[in-house]
């Protein structure tokens, strides 16, 4: 007879919310900024509170209200990496697991939620550390195709592939790709492309009008508009590094005829 | 072969009831056997817009409870030999709408050899919204000319798209049509409205037509009587349009052009 529990050992992959500052009021705003004040921004994924770069320690932290906050944004956090002594046994009690600065390592290639990002462009990786866990671009995997418009409330994610959309994709929708997301029509939602961190990836389309565009995790919104030049023409997003070696997120406009 | 049509938008107040009792007039009238169903269960409106309200002793909750038959519910409609009526219950529960439930109805409707089922639905992405479109084979979606109504009416069709029956079975998809209300051209034409074809670009559906915003509506809702029956009217003369358009014929889009009245008109009025 099957033992009704069993145990083994496993890894996950997790997201990694990096907080440099343990104040939930200013973490709210910020995260109100950077993911253009919509709720369920994630799928759930299973989140590490990230403490290594905190730069002040607070005397207490309020773990019910910073859980409470990434729910909010369809995060799940299960642990916490590197909290300081004090605030260990309060981190243990609201139910999160105690991580260690070394364990579970992980890929800056994606600092969505870094806090004290001067938005609208995300903080670039430390480039060091950038270089040693770029994953291979997605190969193999068919393109996806999506005839029809994705529609306001719609989600589509492309693992491990380009996407392409021959209906547009409307205000409220997201598509997400592993690979590079091509738009026919117009792109009003939000696009996240190299969703695994494929900085190569690109975000092309006929009608650049969309709410968020994101390149393995470096983003912009557009809450104050698009520029007119780029506005409703065809347009490419595309990471390039500046001077300093930093990927910048560019929004070129395409000539297609 | 019956098809149910759901006339839908999210949004509330648009005029889905409105185009429901019209519409579903306008294919009777044609001869069609034409059957009309209000899905929005504890609020009723369209046996008051039909003008049927005083002789409705069966609704559709009694009819998927068992309390009735379809023959008892069914309410001949005054202005139309070819329509009945299904009318929403005031009172019942709203998990009353069962999917086995609402099929059933549909199915009985098909075997009393109706032409067009006509759902409308209530307002909201709730279960008595999702009801009335799991059916359908064909999706009139109204649409004012105002952004919230639009975003609204593209959530509903990604929920079409989703949740009807046809797409959850892998058939050919919803036939969808979008129908734009309370069009004002005067509105339009000033800027201070969206037009028909900004709405039409932003859906990306194709355009069934489009009804001049007018007060006969309302006076034709007061009184029970479809507005598609007011003779002489804009708004009367535009559904015909719709349902014309619907059974495959060509009409041009009228009453979204605004003209400047000339002297004559403003000294001594229209």
């Amino acid at each position: 007879m099957s033992k009704p529990i069993e145990f083994k050992t496993g890894t996950l992959s997790a997201m990694s919310a990096i907080i440099r500052e343990l104040d939930n009021v200013r973490l709210a705003d910020t995260m109100h900024t950077m993911l253009g004040g919509l709720g369920e921004f994630f799928a759930g994924e299973a989140t590490v509170i990230d403490l290594t770069q905190l730069t002040k320690a607070p005397e207490r932290a309020d773990w019910a209200g910073l859980l409470s906050l990434l729910r909010r944004y369809g995060l799940q956090p299960i642990a916490v990496r590197q909290a300081p002594e004090h605030l260990v046994e309060s981190a243990r009690k609201a139910g999160l697991a105690i991580l260690s600065a070394d364990a579970g390592r992980m890929s800056a290639e994606r600092p969505v939620a870094a806090p004290t990002a001067p938005a609208p462009v995300a903080p670039a990786p430390e480039p060091a550390q950038a270089s040693l866990d770029m994953p291979a671009p997605p190969t193999g995997t068919a393109t996806m195709i999506i005839e029809r418009p994705l529609r306001s409330g719609q989600q589509i994610y492309a693992r491990g592939s380009d996407v392409v959309i021959l209906g547009g994709v409307s205000n409220g929708a997201e598509i997400i790709a592993d690979g590079s997301i091509h738009c026919y029509g117009p792109l009003r939602g939000r696009a996240l492309a190299g969703a695994q961190g494929h900085t190569a990836a690109r975000i092309i389309t006929t009608c650049f009008a969309p709410e968020l565009v994101s390149i393995a995790g470096v983003y912009r919104t557009f809450e104050r508009g698009i520029a007119a030049n780029l506005a409703g023409k065809p347009a490419h997003a595309v990471l390039r590094a500046n001077a300093a070696g930093q990927q910048t997120l560019n929004i070129e406009t395409l000539q297609l005829d | 072969m019956t098809r149910v049509i759901v006339v839908t938008s999210g949004k509330g107040g648009v005029g889905k009831t409105t185009s429901s009792a019209s519409f579903a007039s306008g294919l009777a009238l044609r001869g069609f056997k034409t059957a009309v169903i209000d899905f929005d269960v504890g609020l009723r409106n369209l046996d008051l817009i039909m003008g049927c309200e005083r002789r409705v002793v069966y609704d559709f909750v009694n009819v998927i409870s068992g309390d009735a038959n379809l023959h008892q519910a069914l309410i001949k409609d005054r202005h139309c030999e070819n329509l009945f009526v299904l009318p929403a219950s005031q009172t019942r529960d709203k998990d009353a709408l069962t999917e086995e439930g609402v099929e059933k109805v549909l199915n009985d409707l098909k075997h009393m050899g109706f032409d067009y089922v006509i759902c409308d639905s209530p307002a909201g992405i709730e279960h008595g919204a999702i009801m009335a479109l799991t059916f359908a084979d064909e999706a009139i979606v109204v649409t004012n000319p105002e952004v919230s109504s639009i975003r609204d009416s593209d959530r509903i069709l990604g929920i079409l798209q989703s949740k009807s029956r046809r797409a959850r079975d892998g058939q050919e998809p919803v036939k969808e049509h979008l129908l734009i209300t309370r069009y004002s051209a005067k509105r339009v034409d000033e800027g201070e409205m969206l037009s028909y074809k900004d709405v039409q670009e932003l859906l990306r559906v194709p355009l069934i037509g489009v009804i001049p915003e007018s007060e006969s509506v309302l006076q034709a809702s007061n009184s029970g009587t479809p507005v598609i029956h007011t003779k002489d009217e804009d708004a009367a003369d535009a559904y015909q349009d719709v349902v014309a358009r619907f059974l495959g014929e060509e009409r041009e889009l009228r009453f979204v052009n605004f003209e400047k009245p000339g002297l004559f008109k403003r000294l001594f009025g229209g």
